[in-house]
């Protein structure tokens, strides 16, 4: 009731026009910058992930420049793969284990003879741009899985393949391909059946489970353990100065082609910068209009608040009478951004996925903190300017 | 939300008295002209108990307005001091003095103070939701009946008769708890028989609170007993 009485008193909704223009501007600078966070949390997530399959974080592939001088003896010495861990640019590192023992592989389709000397190397899974639960293997597994290169299929689709007249491959049909596989052991030969599981455009080797590697290396390796001539690290910054610089000083090398993705991460940070400043600065002058608002309101019924302030009226009632008037419109077009930008993540994220690329369909904890955070700060600003007039018209 | 019922008492804690103590207030800027005169209120130590019916009578220009205004804390520009139960009205916080109009002292100004584009129903009903309302919203109905303005209830006060406006003025006081209450020349612009009507709902008011009220006015009257009879 008092408040019906107060609303016929105090007007609030002179300009009802620029009122709404300010809430789409607060609603344009809500969507901008809740997206910046969205979108920066989705890079996050793509980039340190262990789920995605193509993660465009940086991962470098490391091993000695082969020399004339080095054949042979081209492996990686713990010192230096320590010494390499120490580089502020690396931020994970894993070592590619090599098989010590031989290995054969041999169709077992009649359609699809072949006889192949192969190798084996293993990294650790969270290295991996292949995510597949048939990537497992234990002592009773029915056949080891493998990831081989996605180049590799290449080469055969397209070069191997149509130069001897035999049929192109597709993944899915190598996948239900079950090879035979030979280790040779000192006993004889042993069988296994194996299967391709993945391919990975990350590491050009043909990958078993490490568990497998470990089991199998115990087993039927010959001789010492190999020390490993390749590394994988993830690096935060592939075009780093410092890394190439270091590379070449200790006469090692890596994929160049992988500062692709620099690229990409320049214009992500370009675009979630920009959002940002366009966001801030838009929501600045939302403030500074509603601020004007308040004021207006509370100047053009000047009269109406002295008189009730001498008839009783609390200062306190009148300012909270006032922030019924002016906060729930703000709540809710902050809502509504909030409810927009979650839409437009579920589409992204349906849209990626067909591209191999995984974020999560829901807003992240550091959008929804950052609704919370302008929200906060839009009822302080709105609370402190309805204050302040108030007090001066006392 | 409307109020504790119908009983027109209030709930027993807030039946509480009310001392109103003044010491030696003088308006700063008549003071001199003021002092030359010999004045019952101006510069001098008076205590008004809880109950007492004041009639502070003078001639025009002598400062009538300016007391109550003093008393109600509307201006400030005076020397002295008021107590309200041996609390300065000078020293209460905003919040404080809103209490104490909600709750304690409830006023009738010479200049009525309506608002303009409220109705009369409007204008008395914002002095009952003000605070936890003491009446139910009938009653202002049965005192517009006993004051006969309740065909204008519905009207904006700006369209009332100047006479009928202060009789809205004096329900609106009517409307909210108060252990004192004020009156500006309360019956300017009524006649004999509306000043009878008025006067007798202001004392039974008064009665159901036990409290007292200051009036002021130009000429001597018997609209109430009077308990106390200053010159200002």
């Amino acid at each position: 009731m008092l408040d019906q009485l107060l609303k016929k008193l105090i007007r609030t909704g002179t300009g009802r026009s620029r009122n709404t223009m300010a809430l789409a501007g607060l609603f344009i600078a809500m969507l901008l910058m809740l997206s910046a966070v969205q979108v920066q949390s989705n890079y996050q997530q793509i980039l340190y992930s262990k789920t995605s399959e193509d993660s465009i974080a940086d991962f470098l592939v490391i091993n000695k420049i082969i020399t004339n001088k080095n054949v042979g003896e081209a492996t990686l010495s713990a010192a230096e793969i320590n010494d390499l861990k120490q580089q502020p640019f690396v931020e994970r590192i894993g070592t590619l284990t090599p098989s010590n023992f031989r290995v054969g592989v041999q169709s077992v389709s009649k359609q699809i003879p072949f006889y192949s000397d192969f190798f084996f190397e293993s990294v650790p899974d969270e290295f991996l741009d292949v995510n597949t639960p048939d990537w497992q293997w234990n002592a009773t597994s029915t056949f080891i899985p493998m990831i081989i290169p996605n180049m590799f299929l290449d080469m055969y689709n397209f070069g191997f393949a149509q130069s001897q007249h035999l049929p192109q491959l597709s993944q899915d049909l190598i996948k239900n391909l079950p090879v035979q596989i030979n280790i040779q052991t000192p006993a004889g030969v042993v069988n296994y059946y194996g299967k391709v599981v993945g391919f990975s455009d990350r590491i050009s080797s043909v990958l078993v489970p490490q568990p497998f590697m470990d089991w199998a290396n115990n087993k039927f390796g010959t001789g010492t353990a190999n020390q490993p001539s390749r590394v994988i690290i993830q690096t935060n910054n592939a075009s780093a100065t410092a890394l190439a610089g270091y590379l070449s000083k200790h006469g090692l090398s890596t994929t160049t082609e992988k500062t692709r993705f620099e690229k990409y991460r320049g214009i992500i940070n370009a675009v979630v910068a920009t959002s940002w400043v366009t966001g801030g600065l838009m929501l600045l002058f939302a403030l500074l209009v509603f601020t004007l608002f308040i004021q207006l309101a509370i100047a053009s019924a000047r009269e109406e608040i002295a008189l009730l302030i001498t008839l009783g009226a609390a200062p306190k009632q009148l300012q909270q009478f006032l922030r019924k008037q002016f906060l729930p419109a703000n709540i809710i077009t902050v809502m509504i951004a909030l409810v927009i930008v979650f839409i437009l993540q579920l589409i992204l994220q349906k849209a990626l996925a067909l591209q191999h690329i995984f974020v999560n369909a829901w807003l992240s904890y550091y959008t929804l903190a950052a609704a919370v955070i302008i929200m906060l700060l839009l009822m302080f600003v709105n609370n402190s300017a309805i204050k302040k007039y108030i007090r001066q018209n006392t | 939300m409307d109020g504790k019922g119908t009983d027109p008492i209030m709930h027993s804690e807030q039946i509480e008295y009310m001392q109103l103590e003044l010491k030696n207030i003088i308006p700063t800027p008549l003071k001199y002209r003021f002092l030359q005169r010999n004045s019952d209120v101006w510069n001098k130590a008076l205590q008004f108990n809880n109950g007492e019916y004041v009639k502070i009578k003078a001639p025009s220009g002598t400062g009538k307005t300016t007391f109550v205004h003093i008393i109600y804390k509307l201006r400030k520009d005076y020397e002295g001091n008021v107590f309200y139960d041996n609390k300065n009205i000078a020293l209460i916080k905003a919040d404080e003095l809103a209490l104490l109009r909600q709750q304690n002292i409830s006023i009738i100004f010479q200049d009525l103070r309506l608002f303009p584009n409220l109705t009369a129903k409007e204008n008395i009903e914002l002095n009952r939701v003000l605070q936890q309302p003491l009446y139910e919203s009938n009653v202002i109905d049965a005192m517009a009946e006993q004051l006969g303005i309740a065909s204008v209830l519905n009207q904006k006060a700006s369209l009332c008769s100047y006479g009928e406006q202060q009789r809205i003025a004096i329900i609106r006081a009517l409307m909210q708890p108060f252990n004192w209450l004020l009156m500006d020349e309360p019956f300017s612009h009524l006649d004999k028989n509306n000043i009878d009507k008025a006067s007798a709902l202001i004392e039974s008011e008064c009665k159901k609170r036990n409290a007292g009220f200051i009036l002021t006015d130009l000429e001597d009257d018997d609209h109430f007993n009077y308990t106390k009879f200053l010159n200002l």
